[in-house]
């Protein structure tokens, strides 16, 4: 079977400017090229056939349908007409992924140490075997619980996305056993006979074999919202490009059609594009790997300082025993049981404040993968477009008038032009009666520009325009009445029709047209200038062609508007008009003047779109529509800012032809037809030394590979630095990260290519949203922005939070070391370790994620995935030997609860073996006391709890400190975090209920505490503060320092 | 990203060779000598300023101790009990009667345990009145009271050289753990049952097991240098139809209201409970 898109056809297409009221049908198929490429092959010619070979060939009788007893056959044999869903990951194979991932093997291998040495123990028959059962018991719930946690969470975030796919089930209207059935979507197999009327979704692929008035909006399937019409004859080779096929999923807009069923469910045109999708790989996020690196950093000072101690305890005559039990607490204590669960919750706040701002993220990493985005691919229509055409410039009077095209204009007041001269009250007339666009009825209290309108989207918008400046023009249209109508079609490319007036003493009819400009000058003698009929001559022709050159030149789709009032002798009242013959005059008309649409951009986008460029983010606009309105588009958002040029640009300044410019265009607009050609290389060289591109005219597939080249691009070089242009070629390891949006089911290819694929809330096709790792509610690129904001905030306090939980992890280890080596009274139990890592710290390390950002990050760079990581060399170093030194403050507190009791410092080194020793209870202490074993126990519980306040203090001030990593806390405000406050609330709280109130609880190894104990380490906490101010005053003084 | 290709080997090894010592930079482990001596220095002084940071506050912890007695007892409210000898075998004893090598051990541990309650050593303790708190609060040099090795009778070591081991009726000495000022009331003595009756027949020295108020209280190891915890032996005579079995004994103080001896977790506040195993 022939391929039926060649390139002749999309060359064509492509080089022709388009003002005509309806575009050619030939460039729609350039938009169609590279789909049908992919997929033609696969297609039946079922186009070619009549109606009655169709009939035979599905056993199928277009009047009859098929027999309910065949169609369950063939039900039973193809399945239902449904798209599977992609292949979810099962449940269980999620749960257990949370179970075994991160810290959770660390934590497993405790357990089985735990219960190896309960095992060995209790076979020794020693006296309290059952501390380690309960030990392993408890990590092994830690781990579970954190498990289950992370795993609601996940579930949480993909339910929303559950409830949105969820749809409402569709029905069909089919012929069965020669009646007419509502049936279920679903229900529908080949060779079924079904009929489609306007506002259908069409229920499978069809071969029309009745078509009346059909067209269909395909712009799920190809992103070309221009309806096409549908017929019953064969027109093209290609199944895709003819017209007597409908696709699944795509919409019937107006008029009906009948006809046969020849794919359903996966086999459909639709089904195979998902079925490509799920071929393009899911990449890590961003986020993923930076946990990823966290996780093996902790891990592996986890497993190296563990096996160290365990190499040193069995070098220093311990039994091997004690070294595995040494071992599981040197494990607990680094491992920071409860970090992955904050993250989680951080990200999870965050996902919910995007969601507040209209961003939906279906993928919880998905939230900061926003923030390291520095390229963005938008798309026009929609997203940086308001979706809507809408009256930007009026020309009447020989001067051209802007007209208001923001989204809430509700008063004529709001127009900005002259309505006062007597040509623009001709020119309103025509715009209100030449006019087949109605409101739909009952929408009387919404605003005019949210009302639903049935009509294309041209006469959309001039019946917005004339009822925002006129009001209700039904009225007006019901007082003039219409008495003939010739509608749009393409050979004419005009709209006329005929009204009597509303003055009761002027009987003349009025003629009203509108269309294509030049075509509509033709048929003008006149020209109407203030008012006046004034002869149309050269001059005036000249003044016409300026005007239209110059509004087509910003990309703007321009309609001509002439009328005429028909002289009353020639056409009396009673006069019947036949438009087959067309017994009036339809030249020699006087013309009145010329409007011109476009697709406005949304007012937020421009903001947007400076403060990525001042983010650091490239903003590419990936359109099908024509680079002309493509890059009139950009440059009023900014996306080509206002001194920047592309080559054309500039050759056309210096009057040269395009080849001789040399290479100094910062901007470029690329059309799709010469991406086609091009080799990744070109293309990356452009992506390379363009600073702002717009690609025009692309399909939906060669988004993909606009995405795939800027996944290549080293971030921040691009155009910045033309020099280092080349270089950037040659270093395609570092890829940027690339956000994507898109909402045709072409798109999600490239939704599930790129670092975080977004999709259309509101235009998006289920496809898209299902492929995408976020979705748009409001399908507005600001929002987008917003979105980058949180993520790059949450990166950072991220950072905070994990710097916060990494400082007490050596405050938990080094009672371990220093017990394993000066053999002291254990100064803190593994189980205490537990209740700070996921009691006392879970709530302060959240609060982090509350805080506000600490310079604007909006004004740096995007981060670079190689350098700046989540956890680096310095933060980990300052963490673990500086702050984390600081938790002498502990040791104190430690040592002065013994002292006080009778152990001074100097008795205790070296006596841990006695001190274990069940059999000795008549432990000397340094006052010539004796101690029984409980009451040594009792009293090193007492030094555990000592040692658990002391680190819940300090870690007070770590929070403080850690609220800003570059600005003092006074900068900052110390109370502008509320949730931080929170926090320590919280973490002193947490500490005397489990102090005070769960002391007498043997098993947790609490024991009440004298108060005064509690400021022991208070001025450690204040030096902890203190050094860190200092330290941050260093970093503001001398940045860049190593 | 994916299109990320695995570096060579080769050129893998060469970045770390670089990263291990950059003979351009002169870097070593990524830094040049003076950077790694700047950040040696820095922790040095930092570690140091920690250290002495350290010293200082625990200088101050200990000046705000007194050198008598510590600041707080009460984690030690109630004394426990304690055996001479203790066996290494969590409080077994197992000796052959006839075997003077089985319970050498246990003999010389209870020698030496007495030594220092030896009439030499006690030349400067005062006879003290029995049956009293022996209170010494005004008294700058705080007094030990004498306990005579004479009051443990059959087990004092002066007759019988092996404590009654060699003839089947062992000594095992019960002595209260020492805490600071803490004065027994009621009249406080050791009380010991055999788990079984009938197995063996318990003989107290001093008669009773009596403990005396005079050697309470205690004033701690500085002020009361000389002191000497009361004793009391408590000799087992083991029917000889009860040989070559496991004997428990569990001793408590009885009599004494503010000594506990029931403690629910603290198997040793105020009793303690050992196995005899005799054979012939």
């Amino acid at each position: 079977m022939a391929v039926g898109c060649h390139t002749g056809n999309c060359i064509h297409g492509s080089r022709s400017r388009q003002f005509e009221h309806s575009p050619d049908p030939e460039i729609k198929m350039s938009t169609f090229c590279s789909l049908s490429f992919s997929l033609s092959f696969g297609i039946q010619d079922d186009h070619r056939l009549s109606t009655s070979e169709l009939e035979r060939k599905y056993g199928t009788s277009i009047s009859e349908g098929l027999s309910s007893a065949k169609a369950a056959e063939i039900l039973v044999r193809d399945g239902p007409n449904l798209l599977t869903p992609p292949k979810a990951t099962p449940e269980i194979v999620k749960f257990l992924k949370q179970m075994i991932g991160g810290f959770s093997i660390l934590l497993w291998i405790g357990v089985v140490f735990s219960w190896i040495s309960f095992g060995i123990q209790l076979a020794q028959g020693a006296e309290s075997p059952f501390d380690n059962l309960y030990l392993g018991v408890v990590l092994a719930l830690v781990v579970i619980l954190t498990g289950i946690f992370a795993y609601y969470q996940e579930a949480k975030s993909t339910n929303i996305m559950a409830s949105f796919s969820k749809m409402i089930p569709q029905q069909a209207l089919v012929i069965r056993d020669g009646e007419k059935k509502e049936l279920p979507a679903d229900q529908l197999v080949v060779g079924d006979v079904v009929e489609i009327k306007g506002g259908d979704k069409i229920p499978a692929d069809i071969r029309l074999i009745f078509a009346q008035g059909c067209k269909v909006d395909n712009s799920s399937l190809t992103g070309e919202s221009e309806p096409q019409s549908r017929s019953c004859d064969f027109t093209h080779e290609n199944p895709l490009e003819t017209r007597n096929i409908a696709f699944y999923s795509t919409t019937c807009v107006e008029g009906t059609a009948t006809g046969i069923v020849i794919n359903t469910g996966d086999r459909t045109i639709i089904g195979r594009i998902a079925s490509l999708t799920s071929g393009v790989g899911n990449e890590k996020t961003p986020i993923a790997i930076e946990i990823e690196h966290f996780v093996y950093l902790v891990a592996g000072v986890a497993v190296s300082i563990g096996v160290l101690f365990f190499i040193i305890s069995v070098s220093m005559r311990y039994k091997i025993l004690d070294s595995i039990i040494f071992l599981i607490g040197i494990i607990v204590a680094n491992v920071p049981e409860g970090l992955l669960a904050t993250v989680t919750v951080s990200l999870s706040l965050t996902a919910k404040r995007m969601a507040k701002k209209n961003c939906l993220v279906k993928n919880l990493e998905a939230v900061e993968t926003l923030g390291s985005t520095s390229i963005i691919c938008s798309d026009k229509t929609g997203t940086l477009t308001q979706n809507r055409m809408t009256v930007a410039h009026l020309w009447f009077d020989n001067q051209i008038y802007s007209a208001d095209t923001s989204e809430d204009q509700t008063s004529k007041y709001a127009q900005p032009f002259d309505q006062s001269s007597p040509s623009w009250t001709a020119l309103s007339k025509i715009v209100t009666l030449c006019n087949r666009a109605e409101f739909r009825p009952g929408q009387e209290n919404l605003p005019i520009m949210k009302r639903v309108v049935v009509g294309d989207a041209s006469e959309t918008a001039l019946l917005k325009f004339a009822e925002v400046i006129l009001g209700d023009v039904m009225n007006i249209r019901a007082q003039k009445k219409k008495v003939a109508e010739i509608p749009f079609n393409s050979t004419n490319k005009f709209q006329l029709s005929i009204h009597e007036t509303d003055d009761p003493n002027d009987k003349r009819f009025l003629l009203v047209m509108k269309g294509a400009p030049e075509r509509i000058l033709e048929r003008c003698s006149t020209i109407m200038i203030n008012g006046k009929e004034e002869p149309l001559d050269s001059e005036k022709a000249e003044a016409f062609q300026t005007a239209y050159m110059e509004l087509g030149g910003m990309g703007e789709r321009v309609l001509g508007f002439c009328h005429l009032y028909l002289p009353e002798n020639e056409f009396p009242d009673t006069y019947l008009f036949d438009t087959d013959s067309m017994n009036f005059p339809t030249s020699n008309l006087c013309f009145v003047g010329l409007l011109s649409m476009i697709d406005p951009p949304r007012s937020t986008v421009p903001d947007a779109v400076s403060k990525c460029r001042s983010a650091g983010i490239k903003v590419i606009m990936v359109t099908g529509d024509h680079p002309i309105t493509a890059k009139a588009i950009a440059k009023s958002v900014g996306i080509i800012s206002a001194t920047s040029e592309t080559v054309e640009d500039i050759a056309k300044r210096l009057n040269i032809p395009v080849e001789q410019v040399n290479r100094e265009a910062t901007a470029a607009v690329v059309n799709g037809m010469e991406l086609k050609d091009m080799s990744s290389q070109q293309l990356d060289e452009i992506l390379c030394n363009h600073s702002e591109i717009v690609f025009a005219r692309t399909s939906p597939q060669q988004k993909l590979i606009i995405v795939e080249g800027c996944q290549r691009q080293v971030r921040g070089v691009q155009g910045q630095f033309p020099v280092l242009s080349k270089l950037c070629l040659y270093s395609f390891h570092s890829g940027a990260v690339v956000a994507v949006t898109g909402d045709g089911v072409n798109d999600s290819p490239a939704l599930k290519k790129a670092d975080i694929g977004i999709a259309m809330g509101i235009a998006g096709s289920d496809a898209a949203k299902n492929a995408a790792d976020m979705v748009l509610l409001d399908d507005n690129f600001a929002s987008i922005v917003t979105g980058v904001e949180e993520g790059r905030l949450i990166f950072d306090n991220l950072k905070k939070t994990i710097a916060y939980t990494l400082t007490k992890n050596i405050a938990e280890l080094c009672p371990f070391l220093i017990y394993i080596i000066t053999s002291i009274p254990l100064p803190i139990g593994t189980i205490t370790i537990l209740f700070i890592d996921l009691g006392t710290d879970i709530i302060p390390s959240v609060a982090l994620a509350y805080e506000k950002a600490e310079s604007d990050i909006m004004n740096r760079r995007p981060r670079n995935k190689r350098k700046d990581r989540l956890v680096n060399e310095q933060l980990a170093v300052y963490s673990y030997l500086q702050i984390g030194a600081l938790a002498l403050g502990a040791f104190v507190t430690y040592f002065t609860v013994y002292a006080e009791q009778g152990f001074l410092p100097s008795t205790l080194l070296g006596v841990r073996v006695n001190w274990e020793n069940n059999a000795i209870n008549d432990f000397e202490d340094s006052y010539g006391q004796e101690w029984t074993k409980y009451q040594r126990t009792y009293l090193q519980w007492t030094g555990y709890t000592a040692f658990f306040v002391s680190i819940t203090i300090q870690q007070v001030a770590d929070l403080i400190i850690r609220k800003t990593r570059r600005n003092s806390i006074f900068q900052q405000g110390l109370f502008r975090n509320k949730v931080v406050w929170v926090g320590i609330f919280s973490q002193i709280g947490i500490a005397l209920i489990l102090t005070y109130g769960l002391g007498h609880v043997t098993a947790l190894n609490f024991t009440p505490l004298r108060f005064q104990y509690w400021f022991v380490a208070v001025p450690f906490a204040i030096l902890i503060w203190v050094y860190d101010e200092v330290r941050k005053l260093f970093i503001r003084r001398y940045p860049g320092s190593k | 990203m994916s299109k990320e290709t695995k570096k060579p080997f080769r050129q893998s090894m060469t970045e770390w060779r670089q990263f291990i010592y950059n003979p351009n930079s002169g870097e070593f482990l990524g830094r040049t000598a003076k950077s790694w001596g700047l950040i040696l220095l820095f922790y040095l002084v930092f570690y140091g300023f920690l250290a002495a940071l350290f010293t200082f506050t625990m200088w101050v912890m200990l000046q705000t101790l007194s050198n008598d007695i510590p600041k707080y007892r009460d984690r030690i409210s109630s004394p426990g009990l304690m055996i001479s000898p203790k066996p290494d075998t969590a409080l077994e004893f197992y000796f052959n009667k006839s075997d003077a090598q089985s319970y050498a051990e246990y003999v010389a541990t209870l020698r030496k345990f007495l030594e220092s309650y030896d009439d030499s050593k006690q030349s400067q303790n005062i006879n003290c009145t029995p049956g009293r708190i022996f209170d010494q609060n005004d008294v700058a040099v705080k007094k030990a009271c004498r306990f005579n090795l004479s009051e443990l009778g059959q087990c004092s070591g002066k007759e019988d050289k092996t404590f009654g081991y060699s003839k089947g009726t062992p000594c095992v000495l019960v002595k209260v753990n020492r805490i600071i000022g803490l004065k027994p009331e009621g009249e406080p003595r050791i009380h010991c049952t055999p788990k079984e009756a009938g197995m063996v027949e318990i003989n107290y020295f001093p008669p009773e097991g009596l403990i005396d108020l005079m050697y309470f209280p205690y004033y701690g190891k500085s002020l009361h240098a000389h002191y000497l915890q009361p004793l009391v032996a408590v000799q087992l005579a083991i029917n000889s139809n009860s040989t070559k079995e496991e004997i428990a004994i569990e001793c408590k103080i009885l009599g004494s209201p503010n000594l506990k001896n029931e403690d629910d977790r603290d198997k040793f506040l105020g009793r303690i409970a050992f196995k005899v195993q005799m054979i012939e």
